[in-house]
């Protein structure tokens, strides 16, 4: 790729140079492969490639983007050439002028570490572990539904500016789970999913499909569907909750991740995803959470869906705090939010393939683990409800107001576990609730969770993100719908 | 923009080198241009051009599917040959008959979907239809944000029992929110195959009246009230509602709410809704990614639930023929409607409102998503423009709502709709949907 890079780098610099205050070219090959199964039938297999490159101008303070998959010289003017043409466009409409003190000029070069390349082991492997799952969860006769996938995307992407970037990145991500369910009628189902309802997704090799250790729980998961057959609804009240380490990813990655996305809070997603209630003027002053609650972005902490060492502006990652003990101290950002606010960028600034501009996304979230175990959070509640798994989930427009919903939970009474309780549902108020936090989980049961459809702008850009979490508890909170 | 003889010869060179009992290419081309506008700042402004191929390979009774973005031609004879491999690996398909064979039949000509002067647009077309809506709202004191987005897309379709089909399409999409200082603000949407038809002004003057007209909002209590819903509103719902069960996939698997009902009265008597990929203003591609033509599908009629939409394996297993909604071959979700149509009714937006004493007023929805797909149970919030009617007029604004609602039970509480409709596209489906007034329609008091 290196060759072909070098001939788009020579057309894209000739046209560019001189001609405009900045200019970044990227190219990347994105391969995928998935195979799951449905009830024992072996589903399609998705195997893919998509090469392209994109040119991003900045000129007279507005942007130009473009890209393609065509790969002749021909191509690669006439897209530079467009690149220009377009920010040309966007100058008719300029409220403000795109304003970034220092371009980076980063070099370097990073790659996922890899024991076993996923795309290397033989198809008839793969199938077969996931046949094997399926053999473990039919072993009970009760169960009449089931699913199993792996998951593989290999990232390959260089960098150039006019700045003097130059920078190569090969991100691998490797992901997989099984679901199994019980179909008594049309309309009575029960489901139990592991890792989560979506899989675990990680960077690395194939070698990281162990850890999950879904043939170990599978017994468990069994268990659990066969008795959600005869567990209780969900009672509508107010009540303690412990949310699973998975169910808190989802809670940090709707309630804290997306309203600190800095491009969303200036309002560039306010026709489609929304805004933020946290405006920068808090900055430094909004009591976001309660005390026990930090939170940090970092693409550096390992095994992370959004674990890089540059970003695609090419802006070194490095961890950085967003709520510090409770207080809103920072936010994800990219080279022009951040320079909006006069903070340097957080790296944060990452696209879909090479078809899209990068936009503001999430990269690994870190709740910061705590203290108490499970089991201690458990029996420090007289009242309340542990909820696990990924079920549902709908926030509002300004991040404030959500209902999110686990796939299973239990009534905790008097600080013991109690009986099963199906489709459990709480909701509150993004501040109100995190405020409500009185518990953060051990480090011994804290797991990085990958998140590998995360959508966002217009159209939709696909972004792969982690948030890290434990056990997390909250006090007095409305479950049930 | 590949043309058809280029995208059948790209197609053919392929089928030529595969050594499989049946194979399928379908080759998917787009040129996108997208202008976003936020703070009354164009900020994002790009253009894209993308083609994937695909290949499906049949050996007896097993498929492998692989893909491409690379259409040289050694590139092309490696995803063939992929796909064949994969088909020898994975274990048979018992329910798997045969690749569609050649269909013919009426449909509409490409020009019903294919505008040249749409893929012939320019990026200052786009700035200027935004500087337009930026000084109108600028007027009025209101920011703007918004996506004016184009798209030229190219389909060709090819397989070794005779299927060759081509077709290039067009569409212009322009949305927009204006904004007030106390973060009031109202929403326009507009779709066409034909740029011209985009009316930037038009719906610049809606949003902009709806921002100003959303400041001071009040809180209301959770509860049932009559809606009236807009023409999005509606859409957005519909779009749910397929999602949950007008597809073969989730008929044949009885996910479907439909399962066991065809036949049966599932709303009211005044909801018909029609896979109407025929209707001019809808101007679907005439065949799906099989290559089989399209058919119009009555999916509800007079309340009663009548059929899903098929490709040729959900057919087969349905007892029926492939309706022509295949996806493309490496999707699982199964056959899907993508030109829904909502049959209007006789009422304008100003009777429905004048008939109601007290109600709420909803533009349109956010973030709806399941939480009983069986019983059509969704949840979401309303958004830029929700009002309160009393008395037969619209009084106030109304702080955003979350809605807690079977779709199902609301189009059975459906007691009037509107003659007009509007075209309303969202995730690669458009819909051609009215306005609804609805009773009983479950709200909630949200606490942000």
């Amino acid at each position: 790729m290196i060759e072909l890079l070098d001939r788009i780098d020579s057309v894209f610099r000739k046209f560019t140079k001189g001609k405009c205050q900045y200019a970044d070219l990227r190219l990347q090959q994105v391969e995928t492969e998935r195979l799951a199964t449905a009830s024992r039938q072996a589903e399609p297999i998705e195997k893919s490639v998509s090469m392209g490159f994109a040119v991003r101008v900045l000129k007279d303070g507005a942007w130009g983007f473009t890209a393609s998959s065509l790969f002749d010289d021909k191509e690669y003017e006439r897209v530079t050439k467009l690149a220009l043409a377009i920010a040309a466009a966007s100058h008719k409409v300029m409220g403000r002028e795109v304003q970034i003190d220092r371009w980076p000029a980063q070099t370097g070069s990073y790659r996922t570490p890899v024991q076993q390349d996923p795309f290397a082991i033989s198809l008839p492997e793969k199938l077969g572990l996931l046949q094997h799952w399926e053999d473990l969860l039919h072993a009970d006769a009760a169960i009449t539904a089931t699913s199993t996938f792996l998951d593989f995307r290999r990232e390959t992407k260089f960098f150039r500016s006019l700045a003097g970037g130059d920078i190569s990145q090969v991100l691998t991500h490797v992901g997989a789970g099984v679901t199994g369910g019980i179909v008594k009628s049309r309309r009575e189902r029960y489901e139990r999913s592991f890792p989560t309802a979506s899989g675990q997704f990680v960077s690395g090799g194939y070698e990281k499909i162990t850890i999950f250790k879904i043939e170990e729980n599978i017994p468990k998961i069994i268990e659990q569907v066969v008795t959600m057959q005869t567990a209780a609804d969900c009672p509508a009240k107010t009540c303690d909750i412990i949310l699973s380490p998975d169910l808190a990813s989802l809670q940090i990655h709707e309630s804290i991740g997306h309203p600190l996305e800095l491009d969303r809070v200036f309002g560039s997603e306010r026709n489609f995803s929304g805004t933020s209630f946290a405006t920068v003027d808090q900055l430094n002053k909004l009591k976001y959470a309660s005390d026990v609650v930090s939170v940090f972005s970092d693409p550096t902490v390992a095994g992370g869906l959004a674990t890089y060492q540059f970003d695609d502006e090419g802006v070194p990652a490095k961890r950085m705090p967003l709520i510090e003990k409770g207080v809103l101290v920072g936010y994800l950002s990219s080279l022009e939010t951040a320079a909006r606010i006069m903070l340097p960028s957080s790296a944060a600034a990452r696209s879909d393939g090479w078809g899209n501009i990068p936009l503001v996304r999430m990269t690994n979230l870190v709740l910061e683990p705590g203290n108490k175990k499970f089991a201690d959070m458990i029996a420090e509640i007289e009242d309340g409800m542990y909820i696990e798994g990924v079920e549902s989930w709908s926030i509002d427009d300004n991040r404030d107001n959500f209902t999110l919903g686990g796939e299973i939970g239990w009534e905790i009474k008097n600080g013991q576990l109690g009986g099963m309780i199906k489709s459990p549902t709480y909701s509150g108020n993004t501040v109100q609730f995190w405020n409500s936090c009185d518990a953060t989980g051990h480090p011994d049961e804290w797991t990085l969770w990958g998140t590998p459809n995360c959508g966002k702008g217009e159209p939709g850009q696909n972004a792969r993100t982690a948030q890290g979490a434990a056990y997390v508890r909250f006090r007095q909170i409305k479950v049930g719908a | 923009m590949i043309d058809k003889a280029r995208a059948l010869q790209i197609l053919e060179t392929g089928l030529a080198t595969s050594a499989a009992d049946q194979t399928e290419l379908v080759l998917m081309g787009e040129d996108f241009s997208l202008t976003r506008f936020a703070e009354s700042t164009i900020h994002q402004n790009m253009y894209r051009s993308d083609s994937t191929l695909f290949v499906r390979a049949v050996r007896g009774k097993k498929i492998g599917v692989s893909s491409t973005g690379d259409l040289s031609p050694d590139a092309v004879r490696q995803a063939v040959a992929a796909a064949g491999a994969i088909a020898d690996l994975m274990p048979e398909d018992p329910d798997f008959e045969s690749l569609p064979q050649p269909i013919s039949s009426e449909t509409p000509s490409d020009a019903v979907c294919f505008v040249p002067a749409t893929a012939a647009s320019l990026p200052e077309q786009r700035a200027e239809a935004v500087k337009l809506i930026v000084g109108i709202c600028a007027k009025q004191k209101l920011q703007t944000a918004g996506a004016f987005r184009v798209t030229t897309e190219t389909v060709a379709v090819l397989n070794s029992l005779g299927v060759r089909q081509y077709n290039a399409s067009t569409k212009a999409e322009l949305s927009l929110t204006a904004v007030g200082e106390q973060q009031n603000s109202g929403w326009a949407i507009g779709y066409s195959r034909d740029i011209s038809k985009i009316d930037a002004a038009g719906l610049a003057e809606t949003a902009a009246d709806k921002a100003i007209r959303s400041r001071d909002p009040i809180a209301l209590e959770s509860g049932a009230y009559t809606v009236i819903l807009e023409p999005a509103a509606v859409g957005q719902l519909l779009l749910f509602l397929a999602f949950m069960g007008f597809g073969g996939k989730t008929l044949q698997q009885q996910r479907s709410f439909m399962a066991g009902k065809i036949g049966e009265k599932i709303t009211g008597d005044n909801i018909a809704i029609i896979e109407d990929p025929f209707d001019p203003q809808l101007a679907g591609v005439p065949f799906d990614y099989e290559g089989v033509p399209r058919r119009k599908v009555v999916l509800i009629e007079s309340g009663i639930a009548r059929g899903v939409v098929t490709n040729s394996y959900y057919a087969r297993l349905l007892d029926s023929e492939s309706t022509g909604h295949a996806l493309p071959p490496n999707n699982t979700y199964g056959p899907y409607p993508k030109h829904m149509a909502i049959a209007p009714g006789d009422k304008t937006l100003e009777e429905m409102i004048a008939s109601t004493a007290r109600g709420v007023y909803i533009t349109h929805f956010w973030y709806v998503n399941f939480l009983n797909p069986m019983k059509t149970q969704v949840t979401g919030t309303t958004r830029d423009g929700t009002f309160l009617i009393e008395n037969g007029k619209v009084t106030r604004a109304v702080r955003n709502m979350r809605l807690n609602q079977s779709i199902l039970d609301a189009f059975a509480n459906a007691e009037m709709i509107s003659a007009r409709r509007e075209l309303y596209p969202q995730y690669s489906v458009v819909m051609l949907v009215p306005a609804m007034k609805i009773n009983n329609f479950t709200l909630e008091s949200t606490e942000g």
